[in-house]
């Protein structure tokens, strides 16, 4: 007995408690029971354990960075100060966890426990009504990173077993729910292209899809707008990033003045020029996010590939629900670039509104919510509203990224750690269910999973005989539209 | 062998994406492909020393100028469509 005890302590101690390690464990024991040759698990474990190791460097380096520019804002300004991007809000939360004691493991058994909830969901369809599987890695880790802060923030004293359990609950029901929203949606979009969104911003697309065509005018679209060609730089995450954290550490490191950052910064050298410093720190954020993003690359791609592989060995007819880029093919080039453009204004008017009245946080825009939820966005008001929706609503989903981001930075204080979540679900639905949590505790998780599992039941009993078939066949659900609207298929008005 | 790469905005999930979907169709095929998946800046700096490289059509114009051939996908996910401009771009 004793010798378990000590198996499983060292297990403990060594393996469960270091996500590294976890996950390199995970990693190795699906490529087992995948029956893959000893040398891939081996190079699969190495994998996932560097890639993690790699984003926990990038982690430290990124909140590090930032730290010198929270503590001028404090000092001189008694402000707090969160770039809301999903990476700056993962390397947040972690900062979170951990600075309460906690092991972060946590994160990557949520996501396990997540999934296989979206796993049952699919496969009992016909009485819960999801249809699709979340397998977007990279989402997954940043939500369920997030998420992790947000129930250990409302249940300060709940055991890690139980934290774990009810979080992984909570998160496999809004993956399912969420993900089954876009469905229609995006199988409008794509004629049918076999596959629904997984992303941030599914209750977005949703409420987009609801909205754009009582805005706009579908005739009117943004395909014969001439864009100037400079914004395609853009399209560049490493440089959309440089230039991005210039405009606003360039704005802000000014304010606070080369004597104050002389203080604080030990790596500002009394030699360095002061626009050279601002352009190095600036261009630092870059470094970090682009080898965050390198780690989580490294171990998401094991993660990705044997979700897909369960996907198709278990639940054959299920839908994947993907990347949002995925869509971006469908709509014009015009459109991307156009929403992101909109989202910014939004963005930027809404920063300045925050620092008019004075709030006691400041927002910086990241580059991951103002470009993937604003484009995505444009994408689909564009085909049912035109040029009018694609620049109306990514506008107010700007705003609503950085007052909702405001919000639960403060709320939550991952602001003390400078990020926040900020894409667009993460700005609205799960502030909201951060709070309701907060208040009715247990009463409140529950409330929140059963209300998001109504919401399939519902789409289902208004569209009973098209539900499962706009998935499955898309042609013959144009067909059954054909006979309602007493046309021939080739005029049939899909909306 | 055939070198490929796989790009898109953040190199994260739809790449991944057009990877997966990509090495299905090419073991299909029977062509013998190694396939890489990155992002576009990363993409661009690299596609000289690639055969071909598959993104969504609406990154395309990112690649005017390489030497490599660019194939632009509508639909990240459809094998179909990737058989096709295999195909007809005649990779072996």
């Amino acid at each position: 007995m004793e010798i378990l005890l000590g198996i499983w302590e060292f297990f403990q101690n060594n393996i469960l408690t270091k996500p590294q390690f976890f996950i390199g464990f995970i990693v190795f024991v699906g490529y087992a029971l995948l029956r893959k040759p000893i040398y891939e698990c081996i190079a699969g474990f190495i994998k996932a354990v560097v890639g993690y190791m790699i984003l926990m460097v990038a982690s430290s380096g990124l909140v590090g960075n930032f730290r010198p520019v929270l503590v001028g804002l404090k000092d001189r300004f008694d402000l707090s100060a969160a770039v809301i991007d999903p990476y700056f809000g993962q390397a947040a939360a972690q900062m979170s966890v951990e600075n309460i004691g906690r092991s972060f493991s946590m994160m990557m058994m949520v996501l396990l426990i997540a999934f296989a909830i979206n796993i049952l969901l699919v496969l009992f369809r016909k009485y819960t009504k999801i249809r699709t599987l979340f397998i977007t890695g990279h989402v997954m880790v940043q939500q369920s990173s997030t998420a992790l802060w947000l129930v250990l923030f409302c249940f300060p004293n709940l055991q890690d077993p139980g934290v774990v359990l009810m979080l992984g609950v909570l998160l496999g029901t809004y993956w399912s729910v969420a993900s089954n929203l876009t469905v229609e949606p995006v199988a409008k979009l794509t004629e049918g292209g076999g596959f629904a969104t997984g992303h941030q911003q599914m209750f977005g697309i949703f409420l987009v899809s609801k909205l754009a065509k009582r805005i706009g005018n579908p005739q009117k679209s943004l395909e014969n707008l001439k864009l100037p060609g400079f914004l395609s730089i853009f399209n560049e995450n490493m440089v959309a990033t440089g230039i991005l954290m210039t405009i606003f550490f360039g704005a802000i490191i000014t304010i606070l003045g080369a004597d104050l950052m002389h203080q604080i910064d030990k790596g500002f050298s009394p030699k360095q020029n002061f626009a050279f410093y601002i352009v190095e720190k600036s261009f630092n954020f870059a470094v970090y996010l682009t080898i965050l993003q390198l780690g989580v690359r490294t171990f998401v791609s094991e993660l990705t590939n044997s979700f897909q592989g369960i996907s198709e060995k278990l639940l054959p007819g299920s839908m994947p629900a993907v990347d949002c880029a995925a869509t971006y093919g469908f709509g014009h080039p015009n459109a991307v670039t156009f929403g992101f453009l909109f989202g910014a204004f939004g963005q930027f008017l809404a920063i300045l509104g925050l620092i008019v009245f004075q709030s006691p946080i400041l927002i910086i825009s990241g580059f991951v919510p103002l470009f993937f939820d604003n484009a995505t966005f444009a994408v689909f008001a564009n085909r049912l509203g035109g040029v009018r929706a694609a620049a109306i609503l990514p506008f107010c989903s700007g705003i609503i990224q950085v007052l909702g981001g405001a919000f639960a930075a403060y709320y939550f204080t991952t602001g003390n750690f400078g990020g926040w979540h900020g894409n667009f679900d993460w700005d609205t639905l799960w502030p909201a269910i951060g709070v309701i949590m907060n208040y009715f505790q247990y009463v409140g998780v529950a409330i929140v999973v059963v209300l998001l599992l109504l919401i399939p039941q519902i789409i289902y009993y208004r569209n009973k005989d098209t539900y499962f078939l706009i998935a499955e066949d898309y042609d013959a659900y144009k067909e059954v539209l054909a006979k309602k609207q007493g046309v021939p298929v080739d005029q049939v008005v899909v909306d | 062998m055939l070198k490929v790469i796989a790009a898109c905005g953040s190199g994260m999930g739809s790449s991944q994406i057009i990877k997966m979907k990509l090495s299905k169709v090419f073991k299909k095929l029977g062509i013998d492909a190694d396939v890489y998946h990155t992002n576009v800046g990363d993409a661009k700096s690299q596609a000289n020393n690639y055969d071909v490289v598959f993104c969504s059509a609406s990154l395309e114009g990112q690649f005017a100028g390489t030497k490599a051939k660019v194939i632009g996908l509508k639909n990240l996910l459809s094998e179909q469509e990737m058989t096709e401009k295999i195909e007809a771009a005649d990779l072996k």
